[in-house]
């Protein structure tokens, strides 16, 4: 036992002294972890505004409260500017839009049922079309906003509702006809909004005093039982674990055909030990290493990034099965190349390709069913999941031995035929 | 120490190991001479159990090599330099002490007298990379040595090495006979073996020619000596037992501008056995 343990405290000691092995075994997982749960959580990513050069050719009390608006909007990066600066931005491609406020907005803003609409005219940079669509949506909000006020109001609906009045009473005769309806309705709707409401309520003007809102949304705050990952890095973290290792069965497995290439497994043979002790000692190495890696990203997970494990146990034991299973995989890789090089190429290309359809680079359910299913056949698929199972899945029991049982035996399926072709081999 | 007996392997078609005996005994050193491709490295890989031989037996100490406990009475420095680049030299001779078993106060000491042995003490912390190739070929015979083995294998273990160092391994292997270890010694250099081995086997395809005391082998089969003279007919050899009578004759014919005797050696011998020369 000293010897598998002398063996195992070598190798782990020139992982941690292989710069480019350690690269692969820690930072990179933590890199991945982070740089794809950043991407996913879209922080880091300030929602990008969208530049436009704003005209105001009105310049009345309504434009400047509407201009107020724009400039508050978080989906805006407005710069006031003449139409011509205007034109002249968007052609050169320094703004995306341009929006003029022309001339009688504001008047028109305010006024309801009748008379011309208000009016903006929008300059749009053709090669930016995907941000034109969300301006006019955006714009369209923000006026709606104002437009709301109107009705929320009652005062203010009660001026409007007088001035409409007032304006169609002194329209020429031919248009007093038909605007009468019109104005006898919203006489009746003075009428109406001059009352003291039922609770009592003067009419007074004031947002207290509304009596009506087109849209009131109450939000609930309602704990829901989740389906999914709680936090991006809930994702990443499992798969930032399966890097590591990965990256531990690529740096063991080629550590022992540089063993066999530099003569040391020579020395090693003709030491006291037998080759199940050479293999004993390596595999010990590579899970501890794989444990150490695991557990690295699962502190730092919980500790800086807020992963909240479904449960703790399950999690340690998907650990335990995962590493045990990468141990395999390293024995298998260690017999695939007889030179250093090609056993890197090698076991990298299978490696990659593993993780590539097991969801190590693209998380599984973002994958098309035909892709699933072909992943089915990476351990590195089963691994994620497992570990999954533990962290957001929130596997019962029955399905989390299952997969832990599946991974071991993954594990010494593998293990199994690289010792037996090592042996075979008389390394 | 060592006792090879009748051993005979092949692979495939190639017989390697061609009904090969010797026996090495305590304070012995043997040295092992053969081109590329003889069977000195089978030999070697048979005498310490890394292969199985197909017949014949071999044995260290009366035991099997096939048995890893038995294995820890030989001492193996291999021509690659088969240590850990990324340790250093001291973390190299600790680990190959623990995998053959020692620990505590004696791991501690024989790490020391290790180093000491390498003359490596003054680097011990520093990693295998950064020696140079002297150093690392003592401290490759230093790990093969810090279990303190009856029986040692040395395998070319002069290849690439400074003067310097390889006076150094010299002395370091005539101290090791002193204290009556056994020692197998592979070389391509012939004046090695002279200096060195108190008997030679010459092995070629697998097959052992011949094994004696290296004066043995050179009266054997090493032929006359050959008396080189110069005179105004040009250069004359002439092969003699008795170069002196026969330097004597060839005065008396007429004046000798120059002469020298060419004895022959272990290149001789190798070249009279085999038919061809040993770096061949």
């Amino acid at each position: 036992m000293k010897q598998i343990l002398a063996l195992a405290g070598k190798d782990l000691r020139l992982l941690l002294r292989d710069k480019a092995g350690a690269f692969f075994v820690f930072f990179f997982p933590l890199l991945f972890a982070i740089f794809f749960g950043l991407i996913f959580s879209g922080a880091g990513d300030e929602q990008s505004s969208i530049p436009i050069a704003l005209v105001d050719e009105d310049s009345s009390a309504g434009s400047a409260k509407f201009i107020e608006k724009l400039n508050k909007a978080a989906e805006l990066e407005v710069l006031p500017t003449t139409r011509s600066q205007a034109i002249s931005l968007v052609r050169s491609g320094k703004r995306a839009a341009y929006v003029v406020l022309t001339k009688g907005f504001g008047p028109a803003s305010d006024r309801m049922f009748w008379g011309d609409a208000a009016k903006i005219e929008l300059g749009l940079d053709p090669s930016r079309k995907a941000e034109a669509g969300m301006l006019e949506g955006v714009l369209t909000r923000y006026f709606m906003e104002g437009f709301q006020a109107n009705f929320t109001d009652r005062g203010k609906m009660r001026g409007h509702l007088q001035e409409s009045i007032a304006a169609m009473n002194t329209a020429p005769d031919s248009e007093r006809a038909y605007w009468s309806p019109l104005a006898n309705s919203l006489k009746m709707m003075d009428d109406f909004f001059a009352q003291p409401t039922v609770s009592g309520d003067s009419g007074q003007s004031g947002e207290e005093s509304s009596g009506w809102q087109p849209l009131k949304v109450e939000v609930s705050d309602v704990s829901v039982k989740r389906v999914g990952p709680k936090n991006p890095f809930d994702v990443t973290f499992p798969q930032s674990v399966i890097w590591g290792l990965i990256g531990c069965a690529a740096a063991f497995g080629i550590s022992l055909v540089v063993e066999r290439s530099k003569g040391t497994l020579v020395r090693l043979r003709m030491a006291p030990l037998s080759r199940r002790q050479v293999l004993t000692g390596k595999a010990v190495a590579c899970f501890v290493s794989n444990l150490g890696v695991s557990l690295l990203m699962i502190a730092l997970a919980i500790a800086a990034f807020n992963v909240r494990p479904y449960s703790l146990p399950w999690l340690a034991l998907a650990i335990v099965c995962c590493s045990l299973c990468f141990t395999g995989i390293m024995m298998l890789l260690s017999v695939m190349g007889r030179t250093e090089a090609s056993a890197s190429g090698i076991g990298w290309a299978v490696l990659l390709v593993m993780s590539m359809i097991g969801g190590g680079m693209i998380p599984i359910f973002f994958m098309p069913p035909w892709m699933r299913l072909v992943g089915s056949f990476s351990p590195v698929k089963w691994a994620i999941i497992t570990l999954e199972g533990a962290v957001w899945r929130g596997f019962s029991p029955v399905t989390m031995l299952a997969h832990c049982a599946l991974l071991l035996g993954i594990g010494t399926v593998f293990f199994a035929i690289g010792a037996t072709i090592f042996t075979r081999r008389g390394d | 120490m060592l006792q090879l007996t009748n051993l005979r392997k092949s692979f495939g078609s190639l017989r390697a190991v061609d009904d090969v005996s010797l026996e090495i005994r305590p304070g012995e050193i043997f040295g092992l001479l053969g081109p590329n491709g003889a069977g000195k490295t089978t030999t070697v890989s048979l005498a310490v159990g890394l292969l199985k031989p197909d017949s014949g037996t071999a044995r260290v100490g009366g035991g099997d090599p096939l048995n890893p406990e038995i294995r820890s009475k030989v001492g193996v420095a291999t021509q690659a330099l088969a240590l850990y680049e990324d340790l250093t030299g001291e973390e190299n001779l600790r680990f190959f002490s623990k995998i053959q078993g020692l620990s505590g106060t004696t791991l501690n000491q024989r790490v020391g007298w290790a180093l000491e042995f390498s003359q490596l003490s003054d680097r011990r912390k520093d990693r295998v990379k950064t020696y140079s190739g002297g150093m690392q070929r003592r401290l490759n015979m230093a790990v093969a040595l810090v279990h303190e083995p009856p029986l040692l294998l040395l395998d070319e273990p002069t290849v690439g090495v400074d003067p310097q160092s390889r006076k150094a391994i010299f002395e370091s292997i005539l101290a090791l006979r002193r204290e009556g270890r056994a020692i197998l010694y592979t070389t391509h250099y012939m004046e090695e073996a002279q200096r060195l081995c108190d008997r030679v086997g010459i092995m070629d395809r697998g097959k052992l020619l011949a094994l004696d005391s290296v004066d043995n082998l050179i009266r054997d089969h090493g032929g006359r000596d050959v008396l080189i003279t110069e005179c105004s007919d040009g250069e004359k050899r002439t092969e003699t037992d008795d170069p002196v009578a026969e330097l004597e004759k060839l005065r008396q014919k007429g004046p000798l501008h120059r002469f020298r005797v060419e004895r022959p050696d272990l290149e001789t011998v190798f070249l009279n056995l085999t038919g061809k020369t040993l770096r061949d």
